[in-house]
């Protein structure tokens, strides 16, 4: 086998009952980008986390080629030349770049004095790569796709012969993407072993050479490019084929302002929201666009009542619902689904069918007897009532938060990335709940990520970029990603173009 | 079932081995036998009707700051100010008894109990006030506060309140019958520990089965959903400080009107931290606190007694205490990571 | 004229400065704890058994350095017990700090019994012969001892060693968060430890120089809560070593204040007045509340404690 870099036998991992990695078996070799193909959760990150030194593996072996000693930790990994890009980065958001880069050097000198020329090498890499970043600003001041820059210097200066990236283009433009996907195949050409978690087929139509493809931990299928074709690829990612069916809602008949924004404006430490504005009608679909950290959090939070603005005010059907100081909370009566709804959306600590009825328990009402129904009707798995919430898997607490907020008819819905860490299944019917919200009445107001269920599914498309809407597209048959993805990063529509 | 259970108590069986055997080394460390000290501190405790008394009168404070501690700790609040909030409600109910001494007693009682709970209760407002506006620490906020109201009783009965009479010695004069608390005769058993028990009684119904107590569950578990359904944070965090602090100042006042018969220095025997001891060990549970605060009384008055019987030092009965909660840190945590290495 | 209100000046200021040394070394501990992510409210036990071991052993042996030394060293073997139970038994910071701080005041109310008033051998001053001539300098002089340049240098070198070296961003790492700095190959419950020891050692040796050197008797609770005013005053000094010092100077000047206000006969309760340094504390831990945000500051990991 030539030149084999790593080589994984039977390798397993569990963490209490799941079997994250099951009895994979592969190996990665220098001067190639290999792609690493899944669905969340199908234990692409597990994989590679325990090569990095992150978890041991349960059973198995990893064999890293000149690396004799045993990888305990991410120190043994970045001596025997593995560096990891993390799909939440690994940087320090409060230390200056320069601190962050030094963090993982192995020549940092014990004295690191600011003007100490022996840690003038360190900026070489990001000087080359980035020359625009100033070593001395926080990293949390920098954009995503700059902190993922910096993210990559790190690598690079630990001399890498693997670099493990997870998910990279997750938080990117589709323009830094491209960047990113020329970078990789350079990186290659170095002879440096590259390996590409993702679970988008751009990123490895771009730049892969082989591709692994993992479904429920176990490794389905090893190819050379070009060996499959997309639709053998996307049936050996979902192992069903379910095609996504997002019907174009109805056109409206008549226009009623339902839900209503206007000026909103809002402040958090690293965010700002600005004049933000938004009518939404009764039985409209308007979905909200953007890069990752454009302020999308903050405007869902501001819509919900949950942060108190600090100008402007959010009516539902003529009444203010907004939150306007920080000493009382007001209950938000939207169906509201929170991002990251375990930390957002659920009372860890509670059972289900509490959880289902925390607007009654908040108000000191008896709750509804329906919880058993609504498990049922949004396969919660396990559907028992009296288990507590916070034992459940990602997916199942996405699909209480669903249960809890479209279970009923609501006179608007506000749902934040609502498919998170969903099987195709449980997308089509969370969609079909706030479809059939819409279809009932009720004003949407949709962020997500994926620009392809948005372009399918919405009236409207609204942009974010740093804190304001940018654009208000009419999602009509001419509309494209491309369109959307300039108004994202802030290309005029001919900029787009050429 | 059997296996459950056994499970369910195991940390709580080995936090008392533990203390126990933490306990036996400190008396051979202080070279008394070990055993016989222990067997002793339990007739101290427990052995007959006068020391059964005493542990009761020690109860009833510790209890009643066990209270104060676990009535914001349901919040996730740390306040460690029973102390200070027991020499305030000290402070507002002997004010009240030197402003009209001559009130017959019920009049002058309730409204002797209602200002020290009152001034408990502001004693616990202000660090409320604090973490709900500024986000300013409790812990740290109560723990300096503490220091301030000791010595604001100090200053008392050292200046304009030092009764003439009592010849130099620094504390008030002697409350007259009207505003001396009832107590079982012949014993030191007097109405604070009674109204403990209704506090921790009332508190159980309330944070468990009334049609409020999922409020302060809802945000204790998670503050943002807790705000999303309309709970105000801040708005629980002032109430609840408030309470706690009301208890704490019940249990001031208990001491200088049953007790001491009068307000002077050391009306406390550091009952806010080892109330505060209670409240952890027993989760915040006021149904849990109720016998807890009973075998910890049992702990400080046995000791109490060990110190004049036996050659135990007084300071042992705080060494013990902070063992115990040593004890009671360390072994869930261990246990768990014991189990999971296995 | 000027030269005695320089005189007058320099009093105050030498008074202040004894004052708050002690603070300054458990402040100053206590800020490197909070860097790596861990909040030690057993600062007040670690100095209490500071000032009482280093007490004993500088009665015993008659030499005050090897007394301070002991406090010290007193202060980092009980921050163990607290490192333990935070970082080997996953426990509650804030419940292990006021645990530490329970055992630390039995323990030295036991022990310190057969200390009250014995007398101990102060440091020496750092007059000599031919300064005392000096008009002021001189005067200054024979009324420091080196506990206060230590502190100003202890200050100096904590501030160094977190900006300028390479553990030092280390440990900066840790507070900022575990999971991050492991990612990048540092060993966080290490660091932790060391940190937590460091503090325990400045703030024994706090403890020392109180008994020792500032008030040369032992008492017992002697500390008064300083422990616990130094927890606050980690915040207002915004985690940076470097505004320890005046933020302990603060509390120090309260301290004198008080002092000599008693002194000079003023009609006003002593008790009263000796509510003046926590009074200032809490007016400044609140308004740095106000007027600083808090969160910019804050090692991010620390957040999750200080709920």
């Amino acid at each position: 086998m030539p030149d084999s870099l790593v080589q994984f036998e039977g390798v397993t991992r569990r963490f209490g009952d799941l079997v994250a990695v099951d009895n994979a078996s592969l190996d990665i070799r220098a001067g190639e980008v290999l792609a690493i193909l899944g669905e969340n959760g199908a234990g692409k990150s597990t994989l590679m986390k325990m090569l990095y030194g992150l978890y041991p593996a349960s059973a198995g072996e990893i064999l890293i080629h000149d690396a004799p000693d045993k990888i305990n930790g991410p120190a043994d990994a970045m001596r025997a030349g593995i560096g990891m890009v993390f799909q939440h980065f690994s940087l320090l958001p409060a230390l200056s770049v320069r601190d962050n880069l030094l963090l993982s050097w192995p020549r940092t000198p014990f004295w690191k004095s600011r003007r100490n020329t022996d840690t003038a090498d360190v900026l070489a890499t990001l000087a080359e790569l980035a020359p625009h970043i100033d070593p001395d600003c926080p990293v949390g001041s920098l954009s995503v796709g700059e902190q993922q820059l910096v993210e990559l210097c790190k690598v690079l200066n630990i001399d890498a012969r693997l670099v493990i990236l997870d998910e990279p283009t997750s938080v990117l433009t589709p323009d830094e993407a491209e960047r990113l996907h020329g970078f990789i195949k350079q990186l290659a050409g170095r002879g440096v072993a590259v390996a590409l978690i993702t679970h988008k087929l751009a990123d490895v139509e771009a730049c892969a050479d082989r591709i692994v493809v993992m479904r429920r931990g176990r490794v389905v299928d090893i190819a050379e490019r070009g060996a499959r074709s997309i639709t053998e690829t996307v049936a050996l990612m979902m192992g069903q084929s379910v095609e996504r069916k997002l019907q174009r809602p109805p056109v409206l008949e008549k226009i009623v302002p339902r839900l209503v924004l206007e000026n909103l404006s809002a402040r958090r430490p690293e965010m700002a929201l600005q004049n933000v504005s938004l009518s939404i009608a009764a039985g409209e679909i308007v979905g909200v666009a953007g890069v990752a950290g454009n302020g999308q959090a903050l405007l869902a939070e501001v819509v919900a009542g949950v942060e108190p603005l600090t100008g402007g005010d959010v009516l539902l059907d003529g009444v203010s619902i907004a939150r306007h100081n920080p000493y009382d909370a007001v209950a938000t009566p939207l169906g509201y689904i929170p991002e990251q709804p375990r930390d957002n959306g659920v009372v860890g600590t509670m059972t289900l069918a509490r959880n289902l009825a925390l607007r009654e328990l908040a108000q000191g009402n008896r709750p509804p007897v329906t919880g058993r129904d609504l498990l049922f009707r949004f396969n919660v798995n396990p559907p028992d009532p009296m288990k507590t919430a916070g034992t459940l898997s990602g997916g199942n607490i996405q699909k209480l938060v669903s249960a809890r907020e479209l279970g009923g008819q609501r006179q608007a819905v506000l749902a934040c990335y609502p498919t998170m860490g969903l099987d195709l299944a449980a997308i089509e019917m969370v969609y079909a709940a706030m479809f059939a919200q819409a279809a009932a009445g009720a004003a949407v107001l949709w962020i997500s990520e994926d620009l392809d269920d948005l372009l399918a599914g919405c009236h409207r498309i609204a942009v974010m970029r740093e804190g304001q809407l940018v654009a208000l597209l009419d999602n009509s048959s001419t509309l494209t990603r491309e369109v959307v993805g300039a108004h994202m990063i802030g290309l005029t529509e001919t900029e787009a173009a050429a | 079932m059997s296996t459950r259970l056994l499970s369910a108590s195991a940390p709580f069986i080995l936090t008392v081995l533990v203390f126990l055997a933490l306990a036996i080394a400190l008396f051979i460390g202080l070279g008394q036998p070990p055993l016989q000290t222990l067997a002793a501190l339990v007739q101290f405790a427990v052995g007959d009707s006068y020391s059964l008394s005493q542990t009761l009168a020690k109860t009833g404070p510790i209890l009643l700051c066990a209270l104060a501690a676990a009535v914001p700790g349901r919040l996730g609040l740390i306040s460690v100010g029973a102390e200070g909030q027991l020499h305030a409600g000290a402070i507002a109910g002997t004010a009240i008894v030197l402003l009209a001494p001559t009130w017959p007693a019920p009049v002058l009682l309730p409204l002797m109990l209602l200002c020290a709970a009152a001034g408990g209760a502001l004693y616990g407002y202000v660090p409320g006030l604090l973490r709900a506006r500024l986000d300013v620490n409790e812990t740290i906020v109560t723990l300096l506060m503490n220091y301030v109201s000791v010595l604001l009783v100090a200053a008392l009965v050292f200046g304009p309140w030092r009764d003439p009479a009592s010849q130099g010695w620094p504390a008030t004069m002697q409350f007259p019958p009207a505003a001396v608390l009832p107590a079982l005769p012949g014993s030191r058993i007097h109405l604070g520990l009674l109204l403990g028990v209704i506090a921790a009684l009332a508190l159980h119904v309330y944070f468990n089965h009334s049609r409020w107590a999922d409020k302060v569950r809802i945000l204790a578990g998670n503050r943002k959903v807790g705000e999303t359904f309309g709970l105000s944070f801040g708005f629980w965090v002032i109430v609840l400080m408030s309470v706690g602090g009301a208890l704490a100042g019940l249990a001031g006042i208990s001491e200088v009107s049953a007790i001491q018969g009068r307000l002077q220095q050391s009306i406390s025997l550091g009952y806010g931290l080892t109330g505060f001891l209670v409240s952890w060990l027993s989760r915040h549970q006021p149904l849990i606190i109720l016998p807890v605060s009973l075998c910890v009384g049992g702990l400080v008055a046995g000791s109490d007694a060990l110190q004049m019987f036996a050659k135990v030092p007084a300071a042992s009965a705080v060494i013990l205490q902070g063992l115990l909660f040593a004890a009671a840190l360390a072994v869930p945590g261990l246990l768990a990571r014991w189990r999971n290495a296995s | 004229m000027s030269t005695e209100l320089i005189a007058i000046l320099a009093s105050w200021g030498i008074a202040t400065l004894r004052s708050a040394t002690p603070l300054i070394f458990a402040t100053l501990g206590e800020t490197l704890v909070q860097r790596v992510g861990i909040i030690n409210l057993g600062t007040e036990g670690e100095m209490l058994l500071g000032a009482c071991v280093g007490f004993a052993v500088g009665v015993a042996t008659g030499n005050p350095w090897l007394g301070l030394t002991a406090g010290a060293l007193a202060g980092a073997t009980l921050s163990l017990l607290h490192a333990g139970l935070v970082l080997g038994a996953g426990a509650n910071q804030i419940g292990s700090g006021l645990a530490v701080w329970m055992i630390a005041l039995g323990a030295t109310s036991y022990v310190g019994r057969t200390l009250v008033g014995q007398q101990v051998t102060p440091l020496p001053a750092l007059g000599t012969d031919w300064t005392d001539g000096i008009p002021i300098i001189g005067e200054v002089l024979s009324q420091m001892t080196l506990a206060a340049p230590l502190a100003l240098l202890a200050v100096i070198f904590a501030a160094w060693w977190l900006n300028q070296t390479r553990p030092g961003l280390h440990w900066k790492a840790v507070g900022e968060s575990a999971l991050v700095a492991a990612e990048n190959g540092i060993r966080p419950t290490r660091v932790r430890v060391t940190a937590i020891m460091v503090g325990g050692l400045l703030a024994g040796f706090g403890g020392a120089i109180l008994s020792v050197d500032y008030t040369q008797t032992w008492a017992q609770e002697m500390t008064k809560g300083r422990g616990l005013v130094a927890v606050g005053l980690v915040i207002v000094a915004r985690w940076k070593p470097a505004l320890v010092l005046p933020v302990c100077l603060l509390f120090g000047l309260t301290e004198v204040a008080t002092l000599r206000l008693q002194s000079a006969g003023f009609e006003l309760s002593p008790h009263l007045l000796g509510t003046a340094p926590y009074l200032v504390v809490l007016a400044v831990l609140v308004a740095s509340h106000i007027f600083a945000r808090r969160a910019s500051a804050m090692p991010a990991d620390l957040k999750a404690v200080f709920q």
